[in-house]
């Protein structure tokens, strides 16, 4: 279990450095594909498949898919540099900011699956959920059916920004279809 | 619900698949070539999968497994879609 674990987050934090660090722009896409499988299997470990589902179509399809179509329509730098130079000053800002938000927030962190966490500070609430989700919905997964029936407008009205946004784009682009 | 040894067989495994993918990663990262770096990332990909269903099988969430097709497809949409682009213009990119 452990092995699964550690071995699983020096896999990403390796991907995720190797996705900064790299020169070139192609190289930067594969790899980030790979730090997306990463992600998706620790959220599948994690008991969340459907963050893991949106992982792999948001991270692995769509977001490889739109940086392909970026550089295959602009240019795609030349260099010989293997990786980018590493700035120091910034570095060390960076992590210092960093360390301060991890040393300020993850000790007030609950550990996973703990019952003392703020979900189950009104205990009928996420009881209520849990127990009639099924009846009412038919949705077998409880996060899914709050998505998509509890505050079903709410996501409705997700879709109709991210429609808006595709429209817009379409007409920025003077086009019909996406190409 | 204490894992049964068979199931923690199932996690082993999956922990050494992890510890191959590392491996594979190196070959990502060192490359030399784009296509090196597409076929190390696309057999990262089927690792992923068999993680996945090593883990549906050792934490008995057979709900695992719909993740783990959806990755197939996308792992096989993505290699074509990098192969595919990167030839465009008459040779690689």
């Amino acid at each position: 279990m452990s092995l699964f674990a550690y071995s699983l987050v020096i896999f990403i934090l390796a991907t995720a450095v190797a996705t900064v660090l790299f020169r070139d722009v192609l190289s930067v896409i594969i790899v980030f594909g790979a730090y997306s499988l990463g992600m998706a299997i620790l959220y599948t470990f994690l008991l969340a498949p459907d963050v893991a589902m949106t992982e792999a179509a948001i991270g692995a399809g769509v977001t490889t898919l739109l940086l392909l179509l970026t550089i295959a329509r602009t240019t795609r730098p030349t260099t010989d540099a293997l990786r980018e130079r590493i700035h120091v000053p910034a570095v060390v800002v960076v992590g210092a900011f960093v360390l301060l938000l991890c040393t300020a927030v993850l000790p007030d962190m609950y550990p996973v699956g703990s019952t003392s966490t703020p979900v189950w500070s009104n205990p009928d609430v996420t009881q209520h959920y849990i127990t009639e989700t099924y009846e009412q919905t038919g949705v077998e997964n409880a996060v899914t059916s709050v998505l998509a029936a509890y505050r079903g407008f709410d996501t409705f009205g997700e879709a109709v920004v991210v429609f808006a946004a595709g429209v817009s784009t379409l007409l920025v682009l003077k086009r019909e279809v996406f190409a | 619900m204490t894992p049964t040894s068979l199931e923690n067989v199932f996690l082993v495994a999956a922990g050494l698949f992890v510890v191959l993918a590392i491996a594979m990663f190196y070959r990502a990262v060192v490359g030399p070539t784009t296509q090196d770096r597409l076929l190390a990332v696309n057999v990262l990909g089927t690792n992923t999968v068999v993680i996945l269903a090593l883990l549906a099988a050792g934490l008995d969430q057979s709900w695992f497994l719909d993740v783990a097709l959806i990755y197939a497809l996308l792992n096989f949409l993505m290699s074509i879609a990098i192969s595919k682009f990167t030839v465009e213009r008459g040779g690689v990119l």
